[in-house]
This record gives C-alpha cells, structure tokens and sequence, in this order.
C-alpha cells in the first residue's frame, strides 16, 4: 500500500446526489483512500458512486452525520488507515488543504488538527451571521469542553491512527462536532488548528445548519453533558 | 364515604395490585407497592391527614403538597425513561453500524 493510500478520507453524506461526484473527483486526484458513509439516503446517491474507486458503506437507517462519521472511522481503523480526515459531502472543503493540515500534524507532533475558517490565512465567503453564530458556538463549546477553538462545527479534520481510535462518537447528530472536543480533553490528545478555505455555494448553504438546528444541538448537548 | 373517594381508593389498589403481579418484583419494590397502596388509601379516605402532613411540610393544603412532590416524580421518570432512550439509541445505532458494514463487505466479495 502506498503512503497516499493509508490516508483515509471518511465522507458522510445523505442526499447529497447532486454534488457529491464532484466533490469526490477532488479527492481522488490526490490519491487518498476514500470511504464515503451513505446515511441512508433517498436519492440516487449510490448510482452517483457506482464505478468509483471507494468503499461505500450504506446505513441501513438514517442516524445522523456523527453516527455516520463513527462508522466511517471504524472501518478505516479496520482497512488500516494510518491517517484520517473527515471531509464534508457537500463540496464546502478544499482538498488542498488537507496536505498542509497533514503537514502541521507531522511537523508539530499532534494527534488531531482541526481546520478552522477563522485562523490568518483562511479563507472563504461567510455571511457575518453565520459568523456570529459560529463565534458563539466556540463559547459554548469552551463551556462544555473546557477547548477554546477559533472554529465550531468545522467538518474538516486530520487525525492519526491513534486520535481515531481514542474518539468514539456516541452523539449521533451534529452534537458530535462538540464531543469530538470532549475527547480530545478526555483521552488528551494533542490538538492544534489549522486555517482552511471553504465554498460555501448556494448548495452547501442550502443544506448547512440552521438557527434552528443550532438550538437542537445545543439541547443535545445538555443531555449529553447530563447523561455522559 | 364519597363516589370520588370509592374511585380512587380502587384505582390505588388496582394500580398496586397490577405492578405486583405484572412486574418482577425484588423484596424492595414489593415493600414499595404495599407503601403506595397502604399510603394512597388512607389518604384518601382520610383526606385530613394529608392537611395536617402539608401543615407540618409549610404548604397550605395536601393537595398542594402532592401536587409539588409529583411534579417531582414525573420529572425524574422523564429524567429516567430519557436515559434509557439514549442507552437503547445507541444499542440500535451499534447494530446498523455493524450490519451496514458487514452489507458493503459482502458486497465487495462478490464483485
């Protein structure tokens, strides 16, 4: 197996037929291992995929994206993923990125680099309110977490072998984004950030988070913090 | 005794009577239903008793003070039964992730 191949690229994605070949083709370039966990999608997600060099995993239920990125990690743990990185569906990633992420955790001796859209450097076109709420998901993530990042809810990540197998997301919607926060405090991990550019295209915004699911995440999260 | 009196004494003991023969029951929960059974009878036949427990309590009547103290109940069998919601999620997701796998595993042999 080459180097490039032991890098696993884990993609969760439900419905999103419509992007996800050309978000993929990106990847592909690059020559990293792929494996995109189809949560049970309505669409024609899989025809979209048929004859693509990957592994494709179909949930045989909608669980939410991090149930979908758990599955993801676990079977790349199993292929033997030296590297992952977790990528969005939705084409809002740059795929350039994740070599200088890759970089940053070899150089630096970290276990997990979290890609953030408001380092120096980053780059992107994100509304200010969208920016609000984000610098206000970092607080309340500080508060659960006790982590202060630049970022919240950012999907592109790079961890090792040994990050990836520390994190075990049981949060199976989007409050995972936090408790992958809550495990890197747990299991300490050595974490850093990393600036990254995002698209984010009248698609990917259409299918982004909401106020309103904010709030849904942040009620997760309580019970989560209750429960846990 | 009153229509509502005769009501409720027979609802506490059939509802009493059902978890002792419905639930498998250690020694505790049996003392458990007797208390709810033996309790929720006399104070519904003697409703005064129940003034005088709030009395001594600080709350003005007994129907008060039950209904505090079941807000508080209720609230921790929603804190309970949300628990076990959780627990069984994550059984179930488990099962699907597990499955879901073993699907695209078979699928790769064949091809």
């Amino acid at each position: 197996m080459s180097d490039k191949k032991t890098i696993f690229v884990v993609i969760p994605c439900y419905n999103e037929a419509g992007i996800i070949r050309e978000t993929i083709a990106a990847i592909i370039e690059k020559d990293y291992s792929i494996i995109v966990v189809d949560d049970h999608s309505t669409d024609n997600t899989r025809e979209q995929l048929k004859e693509i060099p990957l592994i494709y995993i179909r949930h045989r239920l909608n669980l939410g994206q991090g149930a979908a990125l758990q599955t993801g990690i676990s079977v790349a743990l199993k292929r033997g993923a030296e590297y992952l990185v977790t990528f969005d569906a939705d084409g809002q990633h740059d795929v350039n990125d994740i070599d200088g992420m890759l970089q940053k955790l070899k150089e630096d001796q970290l276990e997990i680099v979290l890609g953030s859209r408001f380092l120096p450097g980053s780059g992107g076109n994100i509304s200010v309110g969208r920016k609000l709420l984000l610098k206000a998901a970092c607080y309340l993530n500080y508060l659960f977490t006790g982590i202060l990042l630049t970022d919240a809810h950012n999907g592109l990540r790079v961890m090792n072998r040994h990050a990836a197998k520390s994190i075990h997301l049981k949060e199976n919607r989007m409050a995972h984004a936090t408790e992958i926060l809550k495990e890197i405090k747990k299991h300490d991990l050595k974490f850093g950030e990393f600036p990254v550019h995002i698209h984010y295209t009248g698609y990917s915004k259409k299918k982004g988070q909401s106020l309103l699911n904010s709030i849904r995440i942040f009620f997760d999260l309580v019970l989560n913090k209750i429960f846990d | 005794m009153t229509l509502i009196q005769v009501g409720l004494a027979a609802g506490v003991i059939l509802i009493g009577v059902y978890m002792y023969v419905r639930l498998r029951n250690t020694l505790f929960d049996v003392f458990l239903i007797g208390l709810f059974i033996i309790t929720g009878t006399l104070l519904v036949l003697f409703p005064e008793y129940s003034n005088k427990i709030a009395h001594w309590a600080g709350v003005g009547r007994g129907a008060d003070l039950l209904f505090y103290l079941s807000i508080l109940f209720l609230f921790f069998l929603i804190l309970k039964l949300y628990s076990r919601l959780r627990r069984m999620e994550q059984n179930f997701t488990e099962i699907v992730r597990n499955k879901s796998i073993e699907d695209a595993e078979k699928l790769e042999e064949k091809n």
